[in-house]
């Protein structure tokens, strides 16, 4: 069982904890929405073909869309 | 004495817009900040023995500017001399992500505002099972706490009640790393008075550019010499701001079950699923366009009936005239030209709207962001996409909000291909000369034809998007990110501001416009430059002396024509027009169109009033402008002026070409650039005459 993944990998459903966002390319703005380090989010709606992906930020209850390339920098870990 | 200055601060979809039209009710107008076209909204408020000048600031999560938008915001609330600056700001709310809000309140108290918090939105405290100690919240923000709901009007008096607050200083919530205490102590010398979290701004900014030069070069300095990383710096106040709001919050906000984000959760099963959700939009789409062609018929004809009537009734009450013959020809006929259209472009305005309101544009904007991506844009080129079939001017303005410059270049330099409601005229009148009003499985077919009309604007958007991504170098790596709101019922009142503003704005300057050039175009087909024009009686009675009386009126008025300005003009262009199937009289219309598209249909009115407004007593049905139209004979190939070949050529070309001086003019102001406006304009029209010519040859 793996216990840490990139945010592209998640299926819809799953819960996770964010870990760390490894570029400094992805601008702040992402953790002013919740794509923070402890920041716990779920994943709830994926757009086709390799589409953006929605997830319920857990804390502010608000769902923010993301495109799978960044979501692909963001590792996470699972929790139970 | 200056009117005291209130300014609504907040996140996007805390329904400020909603707090905003309840403070100024209809007392507002929309304009644009001075220098470049964001949307200003403002608006006066009179109460407590005064009157308050109130702005709604653009939605913003934070005070680090991702995008032109949101540089607006910190501009005003960072620079006292600006002439927004206001007395006190008014931080929006709503229950839900409180969180976000706070740490926007705190950064603006910082930069030295004074402010007291709103929260909005209280009718989904409930729904969305969430608790709030207001006293504790009004303690920690030491600030008064207002409660709204600004659907209802609830607690807006209490609002007003407290416009004249002046809460004591609120600084230091933000503990600066002590890595950046030494950087930060030598920026602070640069601005002595400033306070101590706007210096942090600065240098947290990647470029901050209301500052003088040289400032803006100390600090680059600055950075360069502590290798400070911006977005390091942003990100590390946003954690540092969660977790101690967090931590503050803890006491005082209360959640439980949230019955609200099931169903937003249920409906969006739906309208995001896979397969399901692009029929809905689609299905969706296709329905604005069936109502745009089928449900403004009663209307228009009503408006067709009194414009007929209006004109009817100006002929037989006034005496002959030039100036008669200005009014009723020039005049009434290019303004009822344009009046026609209002039903159209409003109910597409309703639609736009009603999809904003209720939150489902972002959903589009997620189905949407894969299938644009290929092409260079991003899924928030849907909106100006979508608003450019109502309006390029708008659509252009509402790329600002697209981070990444080469997105929100390419968004811009495609978005007039949309099929704009200035167009509509035009293809309406030729979709009904040359499509018949026959139904094909229930489907109205002049309906599927200006279907297929808005694909072509569609297709010719994406495709040049496509050619241009190959032409435009990247500056920075792509990214998105976007918030999907929980759906809400419209608030009905932002709905009607919305399409009121927009339609009024469309048929004023429009209007403007379309009676300038309907009152140039008059003189220059009453007046000519040499006496064929003036003896004309004299001439064509010697050519063909035996003509009926009727006859002679008739062949007088169309060689005058001929021998205008008008006319001399229309045959000067003619050898360009004629491969694409138009004659000169067409060829005038064309000429403009340049001023703006929607010009086409009030000139094509004068120009045919002028051919044969002899006749317009005999026949009231031949009043309107159709008819007229379809009775018109090209006068280089004897054929009807308006068949399939020349119709459809006419089609691509006002679907391809660059005929909008105001679009262009914004394209200007928004990309800052002659160039890229210069090739836009070129490259949309040179693919225009092509794609005409074409047409026409292979059709005729």
């Amino acid at each position: 069982m793996q216990y840490n993944s990139s945010l592209d990998q998640l299926k819809i459903g799953e819960i996770v904890k964010i870990n760390e966002i490894q570029s400094t390319e992805i601008p702040a703005k992402f953790f002013e929405l919740g794509f923070y380090p402890g920041s716990i989010v779920e994943v709830k709606h994926k757009a086709p073909f390799n589409g953006p992906i929605c997830l319920n930020i857990l804390e502010s209850n608000t769902l923010i869309a993301i495109r799978k390339s960044e979501a692909k920098l963001i590792q996470a870990e699972y929790i139970k | 004495m200056k009117k005291p200055a209130i300014i609504l601060l907040g996140n996007p979809n805390v329904g400020k817009t909603s707090l905003f039209n309840r403070l100024t009710k209809l007392n507002q107008k929309v304009g644009n900040y001075p220098g470049i076209t964001v949307e200003k909204r403002e608006g006066t408020l009179i109460a407590n023995q005064k009157s308050y000048h109130i702005v709604d600031l653009p939605g913003t999560y934070t005070l680090f500017p991702n995008s032109l938008d949101e540089e607006i915001v910190f501009n005003i609330l960072s620079d006292k001399s600006n002439e927004l600056y206001p007395d006190l700001t008014i931080v929006v709310a709503e229950p839900a992500s409180i969180k976000r809000s706070i740490i926007l309140y705190q950064q603006a108290r910082e930069l030295g505002l004074p402010a007291i918090f709103v929260i909005n939105m209280m009718d989904e405290m409930d729904s969305k099972g969430i608790e709030i100690d207001e006293d504790q919240l009004s303690s920690l923000l030491k600030t008064k706490i207002i409660k709204t709901n600004a659907r209802t009007g609830k607690g807006i008096k209490e609002l007003i009640a407290v416009l004249d607050e002046k809460p004591a200083g609120y600084f230091n919530s933000l503990e600066i790393p002590s890595n950046y205490k030494e950087p930060l102590e030598e920026a602070k010398k640069l601005f002595p008075l400033a306070t101590e979290y706007l210096t942090w701004q600065y240098l947290a900014q990647e470029n901050v550019g209301i500052l003088p030069i040289e400032k803006q070069q100390a600090l680059l300095d600055i950075r360069n010499k502590f290798k400070l990383n911006t977005h390091q710096m942003q990100k590390d106040e946003s954690l540092i701001r969660h977790e101690s709001v967090s931590f503050a919050l803890s006491n005082i906000i209360q959640k439980k079950s949230n019955k609200q984000s099931n169903k937003t959760n249920s409906i969006d099963k739906i309208l995001l699923h896979p397969i399901l959700g692009y029929i809905l939009f689609f299905g969706l789409l296709f329905l604005i366009f069936q109502a745009i062609f089928s449900w403004s018929g009663p209307l228009m004809d009503s408006i067709d009936g009194l414009f007929a009537e209006i004109t009817a009734f100006l002929d037989a009450s006034l005496p002959d005239g030039p100036l008669t013959s200005l009014l009723i020809y020039g005049i009434v006929a290019g303004i009822g030209g344009i009046v026609i259209f209002i039903p159209q472009i409003v109910i597409l305005f309703l639609f736009l709207s009603f999809m904003e309101e209720t939150g489902y544009m972002s959903r589009v904007v997620f189905l949407m962001d894969r299938w644009l991506k290929p092409f260079g844009l991003n899924g928030k080129s849907v909106i100006p996409l979508m608003s450019g079939a109502a309006c390029a001017i708008p659509a252009v303005m509402a790329a600002r909000n697209i981070e990444n410059p080469k997105e929100r270049l390419l968004t811009m330099l495609v978005t007039p291909f949309m099929t704009c409601s200035a167009r509509l005229p035009i293809y309406i009148v030729i979709i009904a000369l040359i499509i018949p009003e026959d139904t094909i499985l229930g489907f109205n077919m002049q309906g599927i034809a200006l279907f297929v009309m808005y694909i072509l604007g569609i297709v010719g958007a994406l495709l040049s998007s496509l050619i241009l991504n190959k032409v435009i170098k990247s500056v920075r790596s792509s990214f998105l990110i976007f918030e999907l709101p929980t759906y809400k019922s419209p608030d009905w009142k932002n709905v009607i501001t919305n399409v009121w503003d927009k339609s009024s704005g469309f048929l004023i300057e429009a209007g403007k416009i379309i009676l300038m050039i309907s009152i140039i175009l008059w003189v220059l087909g009453n007046f000519g430059p040499n006496n064929k024009f003036y003896d004309a009686q004299e001439i064509v009675e010697q050519q063909s002396p035996n003509l009926t009386e009727e006859d002679l009126a008739q062949e007088v008025a169309s060689y005058q024509l001929e021998h205008s300005f008008l006319g001399y003009i229309g045959m000067g262009i003619e050898p360009f027009v004629r491969p694409l199937g138009y004659d000169w009289k067409m060829g005038i219309g064309l000429i403009s169109s340049f001023a703006a598209r929607e010009v086409f249909v009030g000139t094509m009115a004068v120009v045919y009033s002028i051919g044969d407004d002899v006749d317009l007593d005999d026949d009231g049905q031949k009043n309107t402008l159709l008819s007229k139209m379809k009775s018109e004979i090209n006068a280089n190939t004897g054929k009807p002026a308006y068949n399939f070949a020349s119709g459809i050529s006419l089609l691509l070309f006002y679907a391809f070409a660059m005929q909008c001086m105001a679009t262009i003019a914004v394209v200007r102001k928004e990309t800052g650039s002659w160039k890229w406006t210069a090739i836009q304009t070129l490259f949309m029209t040179g693919l225009a005459y092509v794609a005409a010519l074409i047409a026409y040859q292979l059709l005729k």
